[in-house]
């Protein structure tokens, strides 16, 4: 185990203890992924990016609406004059080793996060380029105008210039270790204090932090455990204080134990099928169906989601229409009708589009990625056989998950997609526009669906300051890619967190875990 | 005797070279480790240029030379998902694995060998039968299964021992140890038991077997005639003859131990080799895999070598044709 | 017929009340999986024949349980009495099928390697090292990885029942190479051996017609214990997740989705399978213990 402890630490903490002279609270939580690393900008991943946010800060964060409020920028405005965003930072800011805040260290982590060995560059594909106007104003330029940047940048998290730089950090590493990998140093609410990476990492409250402190910790322990079963049965016998998440069919069980709670929310993952709107042919070899329009519709109808609800998804889930979730910016409810539940209707446009005896076709799906996700395929796949399209259920880890799609190796597959930037216009730019690789857009389009004015709307919506011109564009897009039938959205994925009753918590739509919200009563 | 050694360490080597070659060739179908190493937005051109600097596209061969090359000059590459040192990362997790299939080990041999002694003296009684069954049913059960009924059982039902995890460790040097603490202890009774269940059935029907046997022989008839006491009989003289093969089968076990210790280590989250591999397969981790394989091949090979020439060492007419 | 009533075999099963218990359960179970198709009243793999609105139904004693279902339905509707029917259909002929090839496979290295020796033995057993060495669960990574490489998608849906009867089968052979090899080692010297060298005999014959024979019993005991390994690492490849996929269910999928419904209240979905299985496997080793008495009259009392 590294021991982080500096003496300095230990003096501060001990200091605290004498002085506050509140209990000790340690606090254990477990979740089943550990954070690869402590590197914020070496993996572009929740586990990662959920627990380095106790640790490191950015010019802004999410409150617990998922609002966007200050952080270590106290405002933000467009820069007068040209493209971009100017940031005034905050004063009197420091970072856990003691060393002071200031524009030279956002300006070092924009070149950090954005370099080519940094997972998360794709977030500053817009900047051309960031300024520092004096110690304590930055400006990020930008190529067009760019309303959403702000909002897009919540998990930049800042690093300290000298600190990474004098420990041989300054690139994030990527096919080998470097100091950041396993120390960490932000100026967030809690630093490390030891790491073991896979079995256990505790965090202790940054003393110096700037803003109010709301929880009541001493330490927080982290404990990766893959096995659902065994996090719930350490839940139960007291042993951690609380874990997330728990598989849905468990809640009930740990909710009938007078010691323990259970915290169900909304996700903002919407699950959904996709098409091979461009293949000619399936992989059987037979002409693709799914080209035409009214057998993509059939298959929406095939589905009866309020049964996949009730028994796959134990009545925790709530159907979408679109791909992103209501309470997400940008949706409207315009378009919020999805297709009913009618093996008569589906069967009628089977027969309409030369199916009247159906036809065969491969299903593929995950079996470790989303939740129940095995389970909801055998039931779509038994629906879809109802009505006559005959799915071969295909279920693969999702190690192998992406490679099989990017191949085209599907006729129909299951997706979940989550909004990074908790907008509208994120699937769009990933799910909806044409694959274009120059552009780097539509890259996770797997089947491919095309439609020149969604190509055209999308620029316009990345550009457009005005927000009600800008949800006019949206709505348009939504309705053409429901017509299209371009993927069919099921239902928005759930939350579900246990813990011990006498402990408060925040869930946020993100399904981050921020500590400095935690409080044991 | 120093040939004979000489000898099997080379063809050790090959072995081991040969477990490296065939990891290698399957772990592109493990995966794809690059899409679980970047995040949903990155894009494809990145991931490409990531799989290049790992060297995802050259040849298989080429990729293999560069591993075993590596491998014999002490360089055992970084890990994909933790980006450290793989060979940091098995070290740390060798003593967990090694403490959990000794103790496993331990309890087999201590229960078994007994259990195998009094069912073979009393084979008809009661006690004997049920003895018999319950193992056979304890084998029975899947491995996994049995682990999260212990958990529930002991962990959560009746809250006596841990649910997961090795709870107080101390560190010996590099080593860090769970024998040395109560709460370690606790931790490691159930995994231990749930890995050692097979075990002790094994040794347990194995020295029920040859005692029978050696009960049987001639010598044993002998020195009853002679009016050796029973007790004596019984421990002196047929317990130590079953011992040499039983000992020998056991050895081999412990290989078994080992492959096992993957289910038991991620039913109870025990951060040993197991569990890492485990994890590493998930993840596509192919240096790690790649490292765990050729050591678990070493210790295999090991293994052989040491049972061999036990076999020499015990029973000389073994000698001349088992030198191979 | 009463020759056969009274040979030394029958008269030992007559006399071993366990034996004819497993046999009983053993005959049981398999008779009625091999019958699945005619006796089950749902086929399991026909999506179309079940409804996710009868999902998660209790066995028929408990409350809410209804009669068409005995043992309950599981998360997707299905019959849990026709699952593991079905599943004890497929479990066996993974098992058995493995367990087959291991042992002709097992069986004919380790007696060459025995009685030729040299050169063949040791590269007979240096695989034998290396295929230790690989964890089932690897083999099993290995054999699905090469043909999906390999194979088409549909056909290598198609196969998944064959790659997995082949990874089992490749971790099972050491075992029987290695009896085989030892009890060759011990044959090859005695004199029946050295006479049918001495009138010229083919060692394939020596091998086939006189050493076999003689070591046929504790082959014969390795292969109940095999293929009762089989069934149980069927089981944990399954658990995890290298197994069969859930829509064609074997009693080790089964078990592995029963696990998500372990604290969740619907017990039946993990412990049907669970104690069928169990039955299954221990009704084996009973039966392989008696073939061991049989086979070994020294153990006799």
């Amino acid at each position: 185990m590294k021991q982080l402890t500096t003496q300095r630490c230990l003096l501060a903490s001990a200091l605290l203890a004498l002085s506050t002279g509140t209990q000790a609270n340690t606090f254990t939580w477990a979740s089943s992924t550990d954070p690869q690393t402590t590197d914020p900008h070496a993996v572009n991943a929740a586990p990662v990016l959920s627990f380095l946010n106790n640790v490191y800060e950015g010019l802004v964060r999410r409150g617990r609406d998922m609002s966007i409020e200050p952080s270590l920028a106290t405002s933000w405005s467009p820069i007068e004059g040209k493209n971009g965003w100017r940031f005034e930072l905050r004063e009197g800011v420091t970072f856990q080793d003691g060393a002071a805040f200031n524009a030279e260290d956002v300006l070092f982590s924009y070149e950090r996060a954005s370099s080519e060995a940094s997972d998360v560059r794709s977030w500053f594909s817009p900047v051309t380029s960031v300024e520092v106007v004096d110690d304590y104003t930055v400006d990020f330029v930008t190529k067009d105008p760019n309303p959403l940047f702000p909002d897009s940048i919540a998990n930049f998290m800042i690093m300290d210039k000298d600190w990474t730089e004098s420990n041989d950090a300054a690139l994030p590493a990527r096919d080998a270790e470097n100091f950041a990998t396993a120390h960490s140093n932000g100026t967030g609410p809690f630093q490390l204090k030891s790491r073991d990476p896979g079995v256990k990492t505790v965090l202790v409250p940054h003393e110096g932090w700037w803003d109010t402190v709301e929880h009541n910790l001493s330490e927080a322990q982290f404990v990766p455990i893959g096995n659902a079963a065994t996090s719930v049965a350490a839940l139960l016998s007291g042993e951690i204080d609380f874990v997330s998440p728990i598989p849905l069919q468990d809640a009930k069980q740990v909710e009938s134990r007078p010691d323990f709670k259970v915290l169900e929310g909304e996700e903002t993952r919407v699950i959904m099928f996709g098409f091979p709107h461009e293949h000619e042919k399936l992989l059987d070899d037979s002409a693709n169906p799914f080209t035409d329009v009214r057998v993509r519709q059939a298959a929406a109808h095939a589905i009866n989601i309020d049964a996949i609800n009730r028994v796959v998804m134990r009545g925790k889930v709530k159907p979408a229409s679109q791909l992103v979730p209501a309470g997400i910016s940008g949706f409207s409810d315009a378009n919020s009708g999805r297709p009913e539940y009618n093996p008569d209707t589906a069967r009628a446009l089977l027969a309409d589009a030369g199916y009247p005896d159906g036809f065969s076709f491969s299903l593929k799906c995950t079996n470790d990625r989303y939740i129940n996700d095995e389970a909801l395929c055998r039931a779509a796949a038994s629906m879809f056989a109802a009505v006559g399209m005959d799915a071969q259920l295909t279920t693969v880890p999702v190690r192998n998950y992406w490679k099989e799609l990017r191949a085209d190796d599907f006729d129909m597959y299951l997706l979940g997609w989550s909004p990074g930037t908790f907008d509208a216009e994120h699937p769009i730019r990933f799910l909806l526009h044409t694959q274009d690789n120059e552009k780097k857009l539509g890259s996770w389009n797997f089947g491919n669906y095309s439609n020149a004015r969604v190509d055209e709307l999308l620029p316009q919506i990345q550009r457009e300051i005005d927000p009600s011109a800008r949800q006019g564009m949206i709505d348009e897009v939504v309705k053409q890619t429901q017509q299209d039938v371009a993927y069919i959205p099921l239902y928005t994925q759930p939350l579900m967190w246990a813990t011990k009753k006498n402990i408060d918590v925040t869930q946020r739509a993100d399904n981050f875990f921020i500590l400095k919200w935690v409080t044991v009563n | 005797m120093t040939y004979f050694i000489a000898k099997r360490l080379l063809q050790s080597v090959f072995v081991m070279l040969a477990v490296a070659f065939i990891a290698f060739s399957l772990f592109r179908f493990v995966g794809d480790p690059v899409s679980q190493m970047t995040g949903v937005e990155t894009s494809l051109a990145d991931q490409a240029r990531l799989r290049a600097e790992l060297g995802l596209d050259d040849p298989l061969l080429q990729q293999f030379y560069r591993f075993s090359n590596n491998l014999l000059q002490g360089e055992f590459g970084y890990s994909y998902r933790t980006r450290q040192p793989v060979g940091q990362m098995i070290v740390e997790r060798i003593p967990a694995t090694i403490e959990l299939g000794v103790v496993a080990l331990v309890i087999s041999l201590l229960v078994g060998i007994p259990a195998g002694v009094y069912t073979a003296l009393k084979p008809n009684s009661f006690f004997s039968q049920g003895l018999l069954l319950t193992t056979l049913v304890g084998v029975s059960v899947p491995t996994f299964v049995i682990g999260i009924m212990l958990i529930f059982l002991f962990g959560v039902q009746l809250g006596w021992l841990p649910t997961f995890g090795r709870g107080g460790t101390l560190n010996l040097g590099a080593w860090e140890t769970s024998l040395l603490t109560v709460d370690g202890w606790k931790s490691l009774v159930l995994p231990a038991l749930t890995l050692g269940v097979y075990q002790l059935t094994l040794t347990m029907r194995l020295v029920r077997a040859e005692m029978m046997e050696v009960m049987q022989s001639d010598y044993i008839r002998f020195a009853t005639a002679r009016g050796i006491s029973y007790r004596r009989l019984h421990y002196r003289h047929g317990l130590s003859n079953t011992l040499v093969p039983v000992i020998t089968i056991i050895g081999l076990q412990f290989g078994g131990v080992v492959a096992f210790s993957i289910v038991t280590e991620s039913v109870f989250q025990w951060p040993g080799l197991g569990l890492l591999f485990l994890e590493s397969i998930r993840f596509v981790d192919i240096p790690v895999m790649g490292v765990y394989l050729v050591l678990i091949a070493l210790f295999f090979v090991v293994i052989n070598l040491i049972v061999d020439l036990l076999y020499a060492v015990i029973d000389p007419r073994l000698r001349v044709q088992k030198a191979v | 017929m009463t020759n056969f009533w009274n040979s030394d075999s029958v008269w030992l099963f007559r006399h071993r009340p366990t034996a004819i218990i497993a046999a009983i359960v053993a005959v049981l179970i398999i008779g009625s999986a091999a019958a699945a198709p005619w006796i089950a009243i749902a086929n399991p793999y026909d999506l179309s024949t079940f409804n996710l609105m009868d999902g998660l139904l209790p066995p028929l004693w408990q409350s809410g349980g209804q009669a068409q279902f005995v043992l309950g339905t599981d998360d997707q509707g299905r019959d849990m009495v026709s699952a593991i029917l079905y599943g004890a259909r497929l479990s066996l002929i993974i098992g058995l099928s493995a367990m087959a090839i291991a042992a002709v496979l097992g069986v004919g290295l380790g007696m060459s390697a025995g009685y030729f020796g040299g050169w063949l033995d040791t590269i007979v057993m240096r695989i034998a090292d290396i295929q230790l060495a690989l964890p089932a669960i690897l083999t099993a990574l290995l054999i699905d990885g090469i043909a999906r490489g390999v194979l088409e998608q549909e056909t290598h849906q198609s196969l998944r029942v064959v790659v997995l009867i082949t990874a089992i089968a490749l971790s099972l052979w050491v075992n029987f190479a290695r009896t085989a090899r030892a009890s060759v080692l011990v044959e090859r010297n005695k004199e029946y051996v050295q006479a049918a060298e001495m009138m010229g005999q083919h060692p394939v014959r020596i091998m086939s017609r006189h050493i076999l024979p003689n070591i046929l019993g504790p082959l014969l005991v390795i292969m109940t214990v095999d293929l009762a390994s089989a069934i149980l690492l069927e089981a944990t490849l399954s658990f995890l997740g290298i197994g069969l996929p859930a829509d064609s269910p074997s009693l080790g999928t089964l078990i592995r989705i029963g696990m998500q419904f372990l604290f969740s209240g619907e017990w039946w979905i993990l412990w049907v399978p669970t104690l069928f299985l169990v039955m299954l496997v221990v009704a084996i080793n009973l039966l392989g213990d008696f073939l061991r008495e049989v086979f070994n009259p020294r153990l006799r009392r």
